[in-house]
């Protein structure tokens, strides 16, 4: 009996230990564990310590930016699962969507997510800017912050304007052909620019592997150096809360 | 706190973000003593954790009631008409379809977005309250409707070769 009790303390402090080892600190109890919690956990560590009560009314940012955030991690996570089965290939992208659609489990509802994200993104991160721009939160010390919250739009559409071509259904060949048709027009480099972006002179399989490498490599590592240094400025520059 | 100290407080704030060459802050500052500084975590925290799950319980429901649209397999000698890019481009396609295109699809999007990026630097108020920036709120109005505008013209107003096709509003569908 007393060797069983034994062991079972001895597996509670093992177990004690394991859980214990993931954070770095205790429960946030008192404002000064919470504090510390906040300094050595790395998801809060994001996080100014503290804040006033009125920085983080949610009438303020609406969550418009941390939501943008968000549905760029859910795109990568669901992005990663469609990565397994779609080969970016024309004899295969087609049928390997209509296979993720009907066969592969949770297929259907990873690639609806992905698609639905994408555009609630492009939302988003539009009225996050029109939330900026209406308090006034561009105004000195931030220029330079909306400058990058600049590229990150044009980062998000691109990289939404990128997947469109991956299904290689008659929706999206013929959206990327108006889409590219349109840098044509740039004097002296627009066919230049058409041809780099296409591979040719027309859509096809060279497009699809271009689009598909930025889509899921350049624009979303990019789109990632921009998010740190933009959340980083968002740190420094003292977030312009309160209105 | 009495509105002569709140003005006073406010007054000193103003002057103090003159002087470190500042943007204001957007509106009366708060008596203090109902604003505390509060630590960010965890309430703040859960906040966004609330955020987070409301937009991935969103997510989820619409993705299994609204099937992603996946059409024909492409097809290179088919043009389907209208060809349209994706929705948040159509604002650029209405203004190609009325515009010369070295304009509409080149001289115009590089305009707003150098414009926009000058934006800080163009305007010179130093104010963040709504009240004192009418003239930057009504041009960003302007954007705003001329933006959502075009693409909804673009999404829900036209047909066949681009041209305009009011069918759907008007119940003749041809
Ligand atoms: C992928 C796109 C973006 C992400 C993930 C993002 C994320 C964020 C986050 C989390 C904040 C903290 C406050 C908040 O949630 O509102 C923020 C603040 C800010 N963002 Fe963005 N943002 C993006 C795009 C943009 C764009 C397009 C602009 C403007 C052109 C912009 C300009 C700013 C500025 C100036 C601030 C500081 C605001 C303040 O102190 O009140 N951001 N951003």
């Amino acid at each position: 009996m007393k060797m069983i009790g034994a062991a079972i303390d001895e597996i509670y402090s093992v177990l004690a230990q394991m859980v214990s080892s993931l954070f770095r600190h205790g429960l946030p109890l008192t404002d000064k564990i919470a504090a510390r919690t906040a300094l050595t956990n790395f998801v809060l560590h994001i996080h100014p310590v503290r804040v006033r009560r009125s920085w983080i009314r949610m009438s303020y940012t609406l969550c418009l930016g941390g939501l943008s955030f968000f549905l760029f991690i859910v795109l990568t996570v669901t992005g990663l699962y469609l990565m397994f089965y779609y080969v970016p290939a024309t004899s295969h992208a087609y049928q390997d969507m209509r296979d993720l659609q009907f066969v592969v489990t949770f297929g259907g509802v990873i690639r609806n997510m992905h698609r639905w994200a994408a555009h609630a993104m492009v939302i988003t991160v539009w009225l996050h800017m029109a939330r900026v721009f209406l308090t006034g939160a561009y105004k000195k010390p931030r220029e330079f912050n909306w400058a990058i919250g600049t590229f990150l739009l044009l980062i998000t559409l691109l990289l939404s304007f990128s997947g469109y071509l991956l299904p290689w259904d008659q929706l999206s060949i013929w959206a990327v052909t108006v889409g590219t048709n349109m840098a044509k027009y740039a004097p002296i480099a627009g066919p230049y620019t058409r041809y780099l972006m296409l591979g040719g002179r027309a859509v096809g399989d060279a497009t699809l592997l271009r689009f598909y490498v930025a889509h899921v490599v350049g624009l979303p590592l990019i789109g990632f150096l921009l998010m740190v240094v933009h959340f980083w400025r968002v740190r420094k520059d003292g977030f312009s809360g309160g209105l | 706190m009495a509105t002569g100290a709140r003005e006073r407080l406010d007054a000193r704030d103003r002057v103090e973000a003159r002087r470190r060459g500042l943007s204001e802050p957007p509106l009366q500052l708060r008596d203090d003593s109902e604003d505390e500084m509060i630590v960010s975590f965890p309430e703040f925290v859960f906040k966004e954790f609330i955020a987070m799950v409301a937009m991935t319980v969103f997510l989820l429901v619409v993705s299994i009631w609204l099937q992603a649209p996946l059409l024909g397999k492409a097809n290179p000698a088919m043009t389907p008409n209208p060809s349209k890019a994706p929705w948040y481009f159509l604002g650029l396609q209405e203004l190609l379809a009325r515009f010369p295109p070295l304009m509409a699809g080149v001289a115009f999007p590089t305009f707003v977005i150098v414009l926009m990026i000058l934006v800080p630097y163009l305007d010179r108020n130093p104010s963040r309250r709504p009240s004192e920036r009418k003239l930057a709120i009504f041009l960003f109005a302007l954007y705003a409707v001329i933006t959502v505008g075009l693409v909804l013209v673009g999404t829900f107003f036209r047909g066949h070769e681009f041209n305009f096709d009011w069918g759907w509003v008007l119940g003749n569908e041809s």
